[in-house]
């Protein structure tokens, strides 16, 4: 039946939760003042993992590409997903790179990593601007099958194929849950909806089990980190950073005021005789209500 | 001169056989972009539609009708169903097929090498398609863009142009929101043209939100090229089997309700109790409710019965969820941001609930009740009371 391993590929991300993100008085996020963290869509790739972890008993690896402090991404990555792997490819030839540089370095990384691996999984996408194109655009370079918005899915061990259900959305019909098959291996990106259940009394003893390791393996987190640069991945140059990235960020500006479409009437949020007649005024707005 | 790309490729998407509304979306952007362009550069490069799927011949005169000048089909039972890696390969195939290039525009049928430009949806197909396409073809891509423009751009790089200045011409601008919505961040696809790593990067492409572009209105005496293409296609490629498909009808219903009660960052100080003050008011207004992208993200802790009920993707307003035209619209605690004005606008009448005059959201309103939602919403729920009964219609 053979092994089952799977890799994660994650991003540190500003902290969007109260009291660690900060943002500047016009409305835009103060990057130098909030805190940073496993963005949260790694964070459910990471779940996602750990569920292979307890119902296949499944190796797993994560890999990152960023600056040193990205540790901390891992670290926390591990203690969701019992990983006894954690990749930090950090170089200064790898800034500024835009997706597709960076998924040069993360194919890179996978082929580097100790197992074969027959699932890769990524989150959705990241919280702060990245746009989700880093996952599928891996997935391409691995050449492995991308199976996107991934809700759930389960392996057969046997015959080495997932089946698994993706969340479609488009504009102007309904979503749509579809159930799929496909041969190992594939490349997950995990949709936001997802959750592990672990319904057996076999799974739930598993995953407590591995949850522990997990916190154990976390504290020691060092013990599995490897750091790798340029040279020691052994990526071409001119394929990663700068180089290697197609687009650039032109500009970044305040998106202009547009025109006033409606002129407001201001009024006085204390002032119970303003509030009665603002009421009148929704009342009047809503021809099919009716006046008691 | 050699124009070795040419032309804006656009991939449009179908569902049960008919297009979907982000395909003459798309189609009548470029279709306004490229009649700028052939202006501005005396050229002739077309808006090209390509259509995949099973019995989808007839699609194409719709194209035309919404604003293509040719259509690449590729009718094929094995393209029926929308799957990652086979899409992927017959776009990529499509894309650099000089003989296609011929077909739509013999001139330059000799030079023809890529599509200058090209648009995908940026949807749960066109999102992750638009990524492998782009990986494939090893160029640049830009997501979630809502405005376009193209330009000559004069600039210089460390790294593109070795800091050198450089014009960069036919430029396509590229503005996506950041997800405060208070950014606009331009994005370019350029070639390298420092000499030490010296390399093209066409088609310059993106992904467009849905909904953003108006469609044109069709014209039934537009003529265009329509042209069949037959993709190899590798049965290692079909390895992905689509096992079934369920319509999922949503929780969230923001087309029945007359009015929406929406809330943003504006709970922070009590969310708790800030969310049970809307959940509340949208009951005395038999209201659905709504949130701003921000709050999809769950920045504070709340309960998990608010938590699971309110802080969800279905429910946000703006340009990555709903768009609305509610009788009445009451923003609590939303500041206006562009992506979430964009959901909104087309409502009634719009009350806004913010202490901060300053808002955009100001802009956007009818009422403007300037305090904090802790404070007013309790007064207007007991003026509700008093003058308003909502009477279920059926």
């Amino acid at each position: 039946m053979g092994q089952l391993n799977v890799a994660v590929i994650i991003k540190l991300e500003p902290d969007f939760s109260e009291g660690n993100v900060s943002y500047n008085p016009d409305g835009t996020l103060n990057r130098a003042e909030t805190k940073n963290t496993l963005g949260p869509h790694s964070g459910i790739a990471a779940h996602a993992a750990f569920f292979a972890k307890v119902m296949y008993d499944a190796k797993v690896s994560i890999g990152t590409m960023g600056p040193p402090i990205a540790d901390l991404a891992l670290q926390q990555a591990q203690q969701i997903s019992d990983a006894e792997e954690l990749h930090l490819y950090s170089d200064r030839l790898f800034a500024g790179a835009d997706t597709l540089g960076t998924a040069e370095v993360l194919k890179t990384g996978i082929h580097k990593m100790k197992e074969k691996m027959d699932i890769v999984f990524s989150g959705h996408r990241a919280s702060d601007g990245e746009t989700g194109q880093t996952g599928p655009q891996t997935a391409w370079k691995l050449g492995f099958t991308f199976l996107g918005n991934v809700v759930s899915y389960t392996v057969d061990m046997e015959t080495r194929t997932i089946r698994a259900k993706r969340l479609i959305s488009l504009q102007g019909t309904p979503d749509v849950l579809e159930e799929i098959e496909a041969p190992l291996p594939v490349f997950i990106s995990i949709d936001p909806t997802y959750k592990s259940s672990f319904d057996k009394v076999s799974q739930r003893l598993a995953f407590q089990k591995y949850k522990k390791e997990a916190e154990k393996r976390a504290d020691n987190y060092k013990d599995y980190f490897t750091m790798f640069n340029a040279d020691e991945i052994g990526v071409a140059k001119s394929l990663v950073g700068l180089p290697g990235s197609p687009t650039i960020v032109y500009k970044v500006e305040r998106v202009p005021k547009s025109t006033a479409t409606r002129k407001a009437e201001v009024i006085d949020g204390s002032d119970p005789e303003a509030i009665r007649k603002a009421v009148g005024k929704m009342k009047e707005a809503l021809d099919a209500m009716v006046i008691k | 001169m050699v124009e070795k790309y040419r032309h804006l490729y656009v991939v449009v998407e179908i569902q049960n056989g008919k297009l979907i509304p982000i395909s003459k979306e798309m189609i009548g952007e470029a279709r306004r972009l490229m009649d700028g362009f052939n202006q501005k550069y005396s050229s002739d490069e077309k808006v090209v539609a390509i259509v995949l799927g099973s019995d989808i011949k007839d699609l194409s005169k719709e194209l035309i009708e919404s604003g293509a000048d040719a259509v690449i089909y590729c009718d094929n039972p094995q393209l029926e169903e929308v799957t990652n890696i086979i899409y992927t390969k017959v776009i990529c195939q499509i894309a650099i097929n000089k003989k296609i290039g011929g077909q739509i525009e013999s001139k330059y049928a000799q030079d023809f090498k890529r599509p200058r430009y090209m648009f995908f949806a940026a949807d749960s197909i066109g999102r992750h398609l638009s990524s492998t396409v782009l990986a494939g073809l090893n160029s640049g891509l830009a997501s979630d863009i809502n405005q376009l423009v193209i330009e000559d751009i004069e600039m210089s790089h460390q790294q593109k142009t070795a800091g050198k200045k450089e014009i960069y011409e036919k430029t396509l601008e590229m503005y996506r929101p950041d997800f405060s919505g208070f950014l606009w961040t331009t994005i370019l696809c350029l070639d390298n043209r420092n000499p030490a790593f010296k390399r093209d990067y066409h088609p310059q492409a993106c992904s467009i939100i849905p909904g953003v572009f108006e469609p044109r209105k069709p014209d039934s005496t537009r003529e265009g090229k329509i042209i069949e293409f037959i993709p190899r296609i590798d049965q290692r490629d079909l390895k992905v089997k689509i096992l079934s498909r369920k319509v999922i009808e949503s929780t969230v219903d923001f087309e029945t309700p007359r009015t929406i009660v929406s809330f943003g960052r504006g709970i922070k100080e009590e969310p708790e109790e800030n969310i049970k003050l809307v959940e509340q008011l949208a009951k005395e207004l038999n209201a659905e409710v709504g949130i701003t992208l921000p709050i999809s993200k769950k920045p504070y802790p709340i309960s998990s019965r608010l938590d699971e009920k309110y802080m969800i993707p279905d429910r946000v307003i703006g340009t990555s969820g709903h768009k609305t035209s509610a009788m009445l619209y009451v923003a609590a605690g939303v500041s206006g941001a562009m992506q979430h004005v964009w959901g909104m606008k087309d409502s009634g009448f719009v009350v806004a609930i913010n202490p901060d005059e300053n808002s955009p959201i100001k802009d956007e309103c009818d009422i403007f009740i300037k305090g904090r939602m802790e404070d007013v919403i309790p007064l207007l729920i007991e003026e509700i009371k008093k003058q308003i009964q909502i009477v279920e219609t059926v």
